[in-house]
């Protein structure tokens, strides 16, 4: 599977166990202000979502935008760890952005290559 | 850490940075903070979500540079805040990240970096030559004079930060410039801007 299979079966998951019952790709679009065909084409990776298009996503479901992305045996961000932890007298709504841009940065230097802004069809070779 | 010289160094630094992206007036603009920001190789991320008391956070690491800015802003505190995550950039960036906030304001690295961006936007030297060619001498500074000195130079340091800057060189006095109603006062004096007045007569068709 590679990363956007992997990127679309996490929104699938996802959406399909939102709140217990699911939420349908029509109701998912419109809290993200994409088009439903849209939705559909990301959980097959047909077009790759971006990184703000997965930041929105990650907000709706209250999850971190990492959550999309297979699970790295990688070290703990020391760095970030100890600004967040420097952060702590920060309004929490504060806290919470300054974490999600941080994690926002960390995917999009990590995929950012790979989530380009525009739609990348897959072709199949004749 | 001496605070004394290191606020001058980082004085001496901002009128650098000035010679090195050729500003040569108070009138520092957006553009020109993303002129220099590409220069120095930093990443702008306007960010759309609101922030409470977060102004601005600086990151560096193996991703490179990148400044978090709220998009919000007004152009005047996104100037300025800009220029205070410069700073970051530029002095502190051996540290992985910073954050810019209400509560961390006293914070002598924060501190300085408030000296940077002030100094970046409008320089010490050119705001005394302006107060000497305006005729304000120490202890004579009132509110009018600092509007006055805004319209004339269209710097686009805030009020707030020109009287603060006009206290702490004593041209005026302590505290005096604290509650001043600045938007109130300079329309007094210039009259309405004209965004205003064509808001009105818009109203005033529409109705």
């Amino acid at each position: 599977m590679d990363l956007f299979e992997h990127v679309g079966a996490r929104i699938r998951e996802l959406r399909t166990k939102y709140a217990g019952a699911g939420i349908s790709q029509e109701a998912l679009a419109k809290a993200v202000g994409v088009a439903t065909n849209t939705i559909s084409r990301w959980e097959t990776a047909t077009y790759r979502p971006t990184v703000e298009d997965l930041d929105k996503l990650a907000r709706f479901f209250g999850i971190s935008i990492l959550e999309f992305f297979p699970r790295e045996e990688e070290k703990e961000d020391s760095d970030i760890a100890a600004l967040l932890r420097a952060a702590r007298k920060l309004d929490p709504r504060d806290l919470v952005e300054l974490r999600r841009y941080a994690e926002f940065r960390r995917v999009r230097g990590l995929y950012g290559g790979e989530l380009r802004g525009k739609p990348g069809r897959k072709r199949k070779v004749p | 850490m001496r605070r004394y010289p290191y606020y001058q160094e980082l004085k001496a630094l901002a009128r650098d940075v000035r010679a090195r992206h050729s500003l040569t007036s108070p009138r520092v603009l957006r553009s020109d903070m993303r002129r220099i920001y590409r220069g120095e190789g930093i990443r702008i991320d306007l960010w759309q979500y609101r922030l409470r008391g977060l102004r601005g956070a600086y990151f560096n690491d193996e991703f490179g540079p990148t400044v978090m800015v709220a998009a919000g802003l007004p152009s005047e505190p996104m100037i300025f805040t800009l220029g205070h995550e410069l700073k970051h950039h530029l002095v502190d960036r051996d540290s992985a990240g910073r954050f810019c906030s209400e509560s961390n304001r006293d914070d002598a690295i924060e501190i300085g970096a408030e000296i940077f961006a002030a100094e970046l936007i409008f320089p010490e030297e050119d705001f005394c030559r302006q107060m000497a060619a305006m005729g304000v001498e120490q202890g004579q500074c009132a509110a009018e004079t600092i509007v006055r000195l805004k319209h004339e130079t269209t710097t686009t340091m805030s009020y707030a930060a020109l009287a603060k800057r006009a206290e702490y060189l004593r041209f005026a006095p302590e505290d005096s410039l604290q509650a001043v109603k600045w938007t109130k006062l300079a329309e007094e004096l210039y009259g309405e801007p004209l965004y205003k007045l064509l808001i009105r007569s818009r109203g005033r068709r529409h109705r």
